[in-house]
């Protein structure tokens, strides 16, 4: 599955104005379009999974993610904070980048995990997140991953 | 900016219960299964899944606790059964049996305000609208 399928470019939100991690990952859920309710359970689950320990996986990439049954497919959103953000990272760097990652309880393609595996792969390409800084509009995000993660 | 909270005013706590139950529920399992995420979550995000799956397993508890006795007995009923207590219905269809439910049922949550669930199935139902 390529990575590029997953997001479109109403998931996708460059300019993040949130400033505490609450809100951040409220932003992030408001990409995916759920209703209030869906929003509000994605909301707690994500939270219960950042009190596992942080997504922010360090150079300032975070990638929340779980199941949940309020999505019946996997939904991804990208959103960028160019300022960073406090996402108490493992790195306890500012968090600049962040993918959102949510999955159906039961997934007949089983895209979950690999799907996973690969957006933290592609993070953690070292020349990735200075090219994500140097976008401009939501399609050069897509064009990005079609290069760099095909 | 502007960062309401999510409006679930109108939601029966019960539900909104049962469904944070389902959802930390399918984390859990996934911790679990041999193919499931332990290595990513492992390797990726430094967690020990071990003490992921008991700090998972400890807020279940919790969350169970407050379930209502009638509610709780008929959650332990139909947890054996199925690996999903609460279904979405998406367009008048039960995603836990895939019948087509009566509008009559499903109708306005937000209005009776009360617990749903499936009259094929048994689970419980969370109508998205
Ligand atoms: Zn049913």
């Amino acid at each position: 599955m390529k990575l590029r399928k997953l997001f479109t470019t109403d998931s996708v939100e460059l300019n993040l104005e949130s400033e505490t991690k609450d809100e951040v990952l409220k932003e992030l859920i408001q990409l995916l379009g759920l209703d209030d309710k869906s929003e509000a359970i994605l909301f707690k689950t994500l939270k219960r999974r950042e009190n596992l320990g942080s997504t922010g996986i360090g150079k300032g990439i975070a990638i929340p993610h779980c199941r949940s049954l309020v999505v019946n497919e996997l939904r991804l959103a990208y959103g960028r904070k160019p300022e960073g953000i406090d996402f108490q990272a493992i790195d306890d760097e500012p968090v600049h980048n962040l993918f959102l990652i949510v999955a159906p309880p039961l997934e007949v393609s089983n895209q979950y995990l690999p799907v996973l595996g690969k957006i933290a792969q592609f993070a953690k390409d070292p020349d990735i997140p200075e090219k994500l800084q140097e976008i401009d509009e939501a399609t050069q995000f897509l064009d990005l991953l079609e290069e760099r993660a095909p | 900016m502007m960062s309401p909270d999510p409006n679930t005013d109108t939601m029966h706590p019960q539900l909104m219960l049962l469904m944070e139950l389902q959802d930390l529920r399918s984390q859990h399992r996934e911790l679990e299964k041999d193919d499931g995420s332990a290595p990513v979550e492992r390797e990726h995000f430094h967690i020990d899944p071990a003490e992921a799956r008991a700090q998972l397993a400890e807020k279940i508890s919790e969350l169970e606790e407050r379930l209502d006795p009638q509610v709780r007995a008929r959650y332990e009923r139909i947890r054996p059964q199925r690996e999903r207590v609460v279904v979405p219905v998406i367009n008048g269809v039960c995603y836990g049996c895939f019948v087509s439910i009566a509008t009559a049922t499903v109708g306005d949550q937000e209005v009776h305000q009360e617990l749903q669930s499936c009259e094929n199935c048994g689970s419980f139902i969370y109508v998205v609208s």
